[in-house]
C-alpha cells in the first residue's frame, strides 16, 4: 500500500509536468501542422525567468514569478511567430524542423548570455514545502502542486476548446483552415494566438518544475525529446492523447527508476518505438493528411 | 544484388529519365560539363593534399574533423537529399562507428584496421533493423522514429557503464602507430573520405540511385511502375548507415575517443544542418556544409562565445530564403534568374541565352 501510493504520486507528478509541456506542443501541431523544436526553448526560458523573478523567495512572490514567466515567454513567442513562423507555415515538415531548430539554437545562446552556464535553483513555495504523509507514505508536498496544475491545465484546455469561440476557431482551423478564413476569421491572428498559447504552456511547465530540478542550459534539448515522445505516443495533435502519453511515460519513468534504475531512460524510447511500430499515428492520433 | 534485379532496375531507370533530370545531378551531362566537373574534383583533391603538407597542426586537425564530418554529411544526404527521407537519427550510426573502434580496442584489443572493416558492417546491420521498423512510417513519423532509435542508442551508450564507460566515454591510445603522426592521420582520413565519396557518387548515379530519387519525387507513381519502394528505401537506409559508421571511424582518428554525445539527437541535427546549409540538391554540397560548419564552429568558438547564435542565424536565413543552400548560391542559376528578373523589369531582351525553360532548375521546394 505504501509503495503503491508512492508510485501513484510519483507517476502523476512526472506525468503532470510532462502533460503541460506536451499539450502545448500537440496543440500547436494540431492547429497548424507545425513541428516546433523551439518548444523546449520556451520551457527553458520559463524556468530561467522564474529563477530571476522568484529570487529564492518562498512567499507569494513564487506565484507572481510563475505568472511573470508565462507572460514574458508568451510575449517573446509572439515575436518569434511574427518574425519566423509566419513565413514557413506553408512549407513542409523539414523546413519546420530546421527553422525551429535554428530558433532553438539562437534562444539557447541568448539564454546562456543572460543567465550564464551555472545551475540555478528556486525554493518551493511555503504552502508546499516539506513532505506530506498519506497512508504511511511520505512524498514531497510539491508533487501535489504539479498534479493539481496538470488537472487545471487539462480542464482549462478542454473548456477553451469546447466552450469558447476562440477554441471553436482553433478546432475549425485543424479541419479546414481555408473555409475558416472564408467565414471571416483572421487566420494569421489565430495562429499567433495558438502559438502563443503553446509557448505559454511550455513556460508555465518550466516555471512549475523549477523547484524540483536544476535550471541550467541544456534543459531545452532534454525536454523537447521527452515532450515529443509523449505527444507522439498519444498521437500528435490530440490533447487527450498527450495526457495518455504523459501517463505512459510517467509509469515507465517512475517504475523504471524504482525497479530497474540503470535501464530507466531506455523505457521511454522503447515505449515510443513500440507504439509507433504498431500504431503509426500514435494512440489517439489521426493519420497525417 | 543478383543479375536479373539489376536489369529490371536498369529498365526502370530508362523509363525514369524524363523526370529524374530535376534531381541533384543530371543523368546525361555534356562532355564539357563532365570535364569541368572532373577537373574541379581533381583540383579540390590536390588542394587538400597540399593543405596536408603546408597547414599548421591546429588547422590540419580542424580540416581532418571537417573531412570526417563531410563523409557523415554526404552519407546522410543519400537519405535526406536523394531519398527524401529526413532521418533525425544518423548520429546513431556515426556513434556506432566510433564506438566499434573504441570498444573493440578497450575490450578485445581489436586492431584498428579490422575495426575499420567491421564498423560499416555493424552500422549497416543496425540500420537494417532500424530501417525495417522506421520505414513503415512516413515523413514526420519516420523522422521521429529514427530520433527515438538513436536516442535509445545514446541512452545505452551512457548507461551501460561497465561496457561503454558511460558519460566519460572511451579515451585511450586506440590508434595504430602509423596514424599517430597527424599528417599521416590526415592523409588517411582524406583517402578514406574521398573513396567513400566516390562510392557514394557511383551509388547515386547508378540505376538504384535514380530509382531512389524517383521515389522521392513521386512514390505512388514508382509503385505503379512496379518498383519495390520499401526495398529501395531500406537499402538506401542500410548504405547510409554503413557510410555514417565509416565516418564515425574517421572521427575517432581525429578525436581519439568515443563518447555518448556522438549519438545524441543534436549530433543528428548537425548532420541535417550541414546537409541543408551546404545544399541538399547537390552531391558535394553537404561536404561544403561540413567544411563551413566545422571551420565556423572552430573559429567562432575561439573568438566569440556566441557561435550557436551565429550558426542558428545562418540556418534560419538559409531555410527562409535559400532552401538550396550554399551550393545553390554558387551555381550560376540563381544569378541567371535574378538577371532575368531584372531584364523583365527593365524591358531589355538582349540576352537570349538565358532560357526560361531551364529543365533541371531546382526550385525552392524541398522533398
Amino acid at each position: 500500500m505504501r509503495t503503491l501510493i508512492l508510485d501513484v504520486v510519483g507517476i502523476l507528478a512526472t506525468a503532470g509536468s510532462l502533460f503541460i509541456v506536451s499539450s502545448g506542443l500537440t496543440l500547436v501541431f494540431g492547429a497548424m501542422r507545425l513541428i516546433n523544436v523551439a518548444h523546449g526553448s520556451f520551457y527553458m526560458l520559463g524556468a530561467f525567468v522564474m529563477t530571476t523573478v522568484a529570487a529564492n523567495s518562498a512567499g507569494a512572490r513564487f506565484w507572481v514569478a510563475v505568472a511573470a514567466a508565462t507572460v514574458v515567454v508568451a510575449v517573446l513567442s509572439v515575436v518569434v511567430e511574427v518574425s519566423v513562423m509566419r513565413r514557413i507555415y506553408a512549407s513542409d515538415h523539414l523546413t519546420h524542423l530546421l527553422a525551429t531548430f535554428a530558433v532553438s539554437l539562437i534562444v539557447a545562446d541568448l539564454a546562456l548570455r543572460v543567465w550564464g552556464s551555472g545551475g540555478r535553483s528556486v525554493r518551493e513555495p511555503s504552502v508546499a514545502t516539506g513532505a506530506v504523509s498519506l497512508g504511511g507514505a511520505t512524498f514531497p508536498a510539491y508533487d501535489l502542486v504539479l498534479i493539481a496544475a496538470a488537472f487545471a491545465v487539462g480542464l482549462g484546455l478542454w473548456l477553451l476548446l469546447t466552450r469558447t469561440p476562440f477554441g471553436w476557431r482553433i478546432r475549425a482551423a485543424v479541419d479546414d483552415p481555408e473555409l475558416l478564413s472564408c467565414t471571416g476569421t483572421r487566420l494569421s491572428l489565430l495562429r499567433t494566438g495558438v502559438f502563443m498559447l503553446g509557448a505559454a504552456l511550455a513556460a508555465f511547465a518550466g516555471a512549475l518544475v523549477s523547484p524540483q530540478v536544476t535550471v541550467a542550459p541544456g534543459m531545452d534539448t532534454a525536454i523537447i525529446v521527452s515532450a515529443f515522445i509523449v505527444a507522439v505516443i498519444g498521437g500528435l495533435g490530440s490533447i487527450p492523447g498527450a495526457a495518455l502519453g504523459a501517463l505512459i511515460i510517467g509509469v515507465a519513468e517512475t517504475l523504471g527508476a524504482s525497479y530497474a534504475p540503470s535501464w530507466s531512460s531506455s523505457f521511454m524510447y522503447l515505449a515510443m518505438i513500440a507504439v509507433l511500430v504498431m500504431l503509426p499515428s500514435g494512440l489517439l492520433g489521426r493519420a497525417e493528411r | 544484388m543478383n543479375q536479373p534485379v539489376r536489369t529490371t532496375l536498369q529498365k526502370h531507370s530508362e523509363r525514369l529519365v524524363p523526370f529524374v533530370g530535376r534531381g541533384p545531378v543530371d543523368v546525361h551531362r555534356r562532355p564539357r560539363q563532365v570535364a569541368l566537373r572532373v577537373g574541379g574534383v581533381v583540383a579540390l583533391l590536390v588542394l587538400l593534399l597540399v593543405a596536408g603538407q603546408v597547414l599548421d597542426i591546429a588547422r590540419l586537425l580542424t580540416l581532418e574533423e571537417a573531412l570526417a564530418l563531410a563523409a557523415f554529411a554526404m552519407a546522410s544526404n543519400l537519405l535526406i537529399g536523394y531519398g527524401g527521407l529526413v532521418s533525425f537519427g544518423q548520429a546513431a550510426f556515426f556513434g556506432i562507428g566510433s564506438y566499434t573502434v573504441a570498444l573493440g580496442w578497450l575490450h578485445w584489443q581489436l586492431s584498428f584496421w579490422l575495426a575499420l572493416v567491421i564498423a560499416p558492417l555493424i552500422g549497416g546491420a543496425v540500420a537494417g533493423i532500424i530501417g525495417l521498423l522506421a520505414l513503415r512510417s512516413r515523413r514526420l513519423y519516420f523522422a521521429l522514429l529514427t530520433l527515438a532509435f538513436s536516442q535509445l542508442c545514446y541512452v545505452l551508450a551512457q548507461e551501460r557503464y561497465t561496457f561503454t564507460q558511460g558519460a566519460n566515454g572511451v579515451i585511450g591510445p586506440m590508434l595504430p602507430d602509423s596514424l599517430i603522426d597527424p599528417r599521416h592521420a590526415y592523409l588517411f582520413v582524406l583517402a578514406v573520405a574521398a573513396a567513400a565519396a566516390l562510392v557514394l557518387w557511383k551509388i547515386t548515379t547508378s540505376p538504384f540511385g535514380l530509382v531512389l530519387r524517383a521515389t522521392r519525387e513521386n512514390r505512388e507513381r514508382m509503385q505503379a511502375l512496379g518498383v519495390n519502394v520499401f526495398g529501395h528505401q531500406l537499402l538506401a537506409f542500410v548504405i547510409s548507415g554503413a557510410f555514417c559508421s565509416l565516418a564515425g571511424v574517421l572521427f575517432v582518428v581525429y578525436s581519439q575517443s568515443a563518447y555518448p554525445e556522438l549519438l545524441d539527437w543534436t549530433q543528428s541535427g548537425y548532420a541535417v544542418y550541414m546537409v541543408v546549409i551546404g545544399g541538399m540538391f547537390t552531391f558535394l554540397g553537404p561536404a561544403l556544409g561540413a567544411g563551413v560548419y566545422t571551420f565556423a564552429n572552430q573559429y567562432l568558438a575561439q573568438h566569440t562565445s556566441d557561435w550557436q547564435l551565429i550558426l542558428g542565424l545562418i540556418l534560419l536565413v538559409i531555410v527562409l530564403f535559400r532552401p538550396d543552400g550554399l551550393a545553390g548560391l554558387l551555381s550560376p542559376r540563381p544569378w541567371r534568374s535574378a538577371a532575368r528578373r531584372l531584364q523583365a523589369r527593365f524591358g531589355q531582351q538582349e540576352d537570349s541565352t538565358t532560357d526560361t525553360t531551364d529543365p533541371d532548375r531546382t526550385t525552392g521546394e524541398l522533398p
